[in-house]
């Protein structure tokens, strides 16, 4: 029954960390911007939706709207104020890194001043778990996790595949120059890009300020998980990045059936450092010659 | 041509006037955590020592005013290490405040080597008694609350299997360290230790875990935002078992957790009804000040400060410097100090020994349920 529970752990928590890879996937893949702030996104939404639920006291799907608004705003303006005056003085990979990663502090500091530095999460009746059979307890918000990652990703999958601007984003990770010759601007194609991978930290966001809590440093652990399951799942992949992100939520809770809780964390980079060794281009990335 | 001299006459002065009060203020430090994740705790220490600046200025107790410049530690001990750096070398400060165990551990090797004193009043980890004499705590150490833990579950409770989860690093370690020796004489036993990364925030898996060796308590040895995070996904995960933990579960924001109501917690036992003048003049200010009662934590801090206060003007009277080694001395030739809670003396390892006592969360200020004198 221990590994039926770690199970259903496992897949709340990779449902959460599929939504936060995807996320940075997308914009990674189309724009080839390293967006080191998307924790700094995630722990807006997280705390806007618990403003809004908590100190508003409105009701959740207004939070929704709120978290939404707040993350795709903030990463619009970040591409459009940051990432876009670097890129145009040929600013390097590295710059842009630096960059977002002040971001990302400059961010958690403020939060810290505006929301307080202590935890904070959303009470609601649906993180307590219940008991379906003998010791094994399942909360509500396993099953939504679950259910708004895969309606997410089809969601997604469908604007990718099926709309003129889903395709334009697809154009622009393949090839920027070809994307102008048509007359498309690769600029405003970036900003559909972080608009949309913003909003795919939402529920994530939500899911954890709900389950496990939040605290202002929250967006460093979502963006190391990111960026492993990006990896994992072939650098520019949303659907290697999500099936990634499921994995590294799983192992990191069925390796407690057979070793220690400290271990668990360390298993998530060993399942890294595999796929770097043995499948250097992840689960769906395909091998590339320089 | 005085006019032309004018702007740097005035400058000479503003220079001389400022460098004056300078030389007559006195400074100690403090390395906090001012952000990340265990910043609320920064917020709740500097509270504590700022009064207690704040009181010995309004006394006049030393010849000029008395002000604590603060670094961030960020509670991880290599940023520790540069903040005490950065406070020894530069500000050439004699008397440091220090908090957390991994830090208070790392600092303590400059503070012996630059004879600067460092005061921690809120790391508990037992191995912080032996960190040389330039290193005194103002709090008891986990021995003492871990003690008085394991005595309150087995012999008040009947609660005899305990598993731990702690954090991995110098404090968790000692607190297993410490079940493990003081569970067993009791007739008790640590079922299961689970050890724990300072920086996990997914604990529904170790509730799995925990349920399944079905203990009668379990035992938190983590802090900050981290040990909130473990007692919502304890209870959220089916965990209904008691819950204990140390004095980092006196934290405003856990208080107020309601997945922690019933959780229970130890701390050294503070009369804040008491009547002597420094417990009284305490409490009240900061009631006034803040709204409700301090916890422990502001008090040892307080009482950080009041020592260095109390030492200082004592060297100031007898003509001397205030400096580490003098204060080092001065502290072995007092017998008491009067501070919150009362009348205190160091054992000679720099540790002040206290009461313990065991409280239970209710939402507001703990209950108290037990009181075990210092042993």
């Amino acid at each position: 029954m221990l590994l039926l529970q770690l199970i259903l752990n496992g897949l709340q928590v990779g449902a959460i960390y599929a939504l936060t890879a995807a996320g940075f996937s997308l914009i990674f893949g189309s724009t080839k911007i390293f967006h080191f702030a998307h924790g700094a996104t995630f722990t807006i939404a997280a705390y806007l939706f618990h403003y809004a639920l908590t100190n508003l006291g409105l009701h959740w799907t207004l939070g929704v709207a709120m978290a939404a608004g707040g993350a795709v705003l903030f990463g619009i303006l970040l591409d459009r104020f940051m990432y876009a005056p670097i890129q145009r003085h040929e600013g390097s990979f590295f710059t842009v890194f630096v960059a977002s990663f002040g971001i990302g502090i400059v961010v958690e500091n403020v939060i810290g001043m505006v929301f307080g530095r202590s935890f904070i999460s959303v009470s609601t009746s649906l993180s307590r778990s219940v008991e379906l059979l003998p010791d094994l307890y399942v909360s509500p918000l396993v099953g939504l996790a679950v259910l708004t990652s895969l309606v997410c990703f089809v969601a997604v999958h469908m604007f990718l595949m099926h709309t003129h601007a889903g395709m334009a984003l697809r154009a622009l990770s393949e090839n920027t120059e070809l994307v102008k010759t048509f007359g498309l601007s690769p600029r405003r194609l970036s900003a559909y890009a972080f608009a949309l991978g913003s909003v795919l930290v939402v529920p994530a966001a939500i899911f954890t300020a709900s389950s496990s809590g939040l605290n202002p440093a929250v967006g460093h652990h979502v963006m190391l998980i990111s960026l492993a399951a990006t990896i994992v799942g072939g650098i520019g992949s949303i659907r290697g990045a999500a099936f990634a992100g499921l994995l590294i939520g799983m192992v990191e809770n069925v390796a407690l059936w057979q070793v220690g809780t400290q271990w668990s964390e360390a298993l998530t980079f060993a399942v890294l450092f595999f796929f770097i060794i043995f499948r250097p281009s992840g689960f769906f990335g395909r091998a590339a010659v320089s | 041509m005085i006019r032309k001299r004018l702007p740097a006459l005035t400058l000479a002065a503003t220079l001389f006037s400022s460098s004056v009060a300078l030389a007559d203020d006195v400074s100690i430090g403090a390395v906090f955590p001012l952000s990340g994740p265990n910043a609320s705790y920064g917020d709740v220490f500097m509270s504590g020592a700022n009064l207690a600046a704040k009181h010995a200025n309004e006394d006049h107790m030393l010849s000029g005013d008395l002000n604590v410049l603060y670094e961030d530690s960020q509670a991880l001990p290599q940023h520790g290490v540069i903040a005490m750096n950065k406070l020894v070398n530069v500000e050439e400060v004699p008397y440091v405040l220090s908090a957390f165990t991994g830090v208070s551990k790392a600092i303590s090797t400059l503070a012996q080597r630059s004879e600067t004193v460092a005061v921690n009043g809120g790391g508990v980890g037992p191995d912080l008694a032996a960190l040389g004499e330039y290193f005194w705590n103002v709090i008891p150490l986990a021995n003492n609350e871990v003690g008085a833990a394991s005595k309150y579950l087995v012999e008040e409770l009947g609660l005899k299997r305990v598993t731990l989860i702690y954090v991995d690093d110098p404090l968790g370690a000692g607190i297993l360290n410490e079940l493990e020796k003081t569970l067993e004489p009791l007739g008790g036993e640590l079922v299961e230790a689970h050890s724990i990364t300072p920086s996990a925030q997914q604990f529904s898996g170790v509730a799995a875990r925990v349920r399944s060796s079905n203990p009668d308590a379990v035992y938190i040895a983590s802090y900050g935002a981290q040990q909130l995070q473990i007692v919502k996904q304890l209870r959220d995960n089916g965990v209904d078992q008691q819950i204990i933990s140390y004095s980092a579960f006196s934290l405003p924001s856990l208080q107020a957790l309601p997945e922690a109501k019933g959780a229970l917690y130890t701390t050294q036992s503070i009369d804040w009804d008491s009547t002597d003048p420094v417990t009284k003049r305490f409490v009240d200010d900061y009631r006034a000040a803040n709204g409700k009662t301090p916890t422990s934590y502001v008090a040892n801090y307080y009482n950080a400060v009041r020592v260095f206060a109390l030492l200082a003007k004592e060297l100031e009277a007898q003509g001397k410097d205030v400096t580490g080694e003098n204060l080092l001395a001065q502290r072995k030739a007092t017998d008491k100090f009067e501070l919150v809670g009362g009348s205190v003396s160091f054992q000679d390892n720099g540790t002040l020994l206290a009461p313990i006592q065991v409280l239970e969360v209710t939402g507001g200020a703990g209950e108290i349920k037990k009181v075990y004198a210092e042993d």
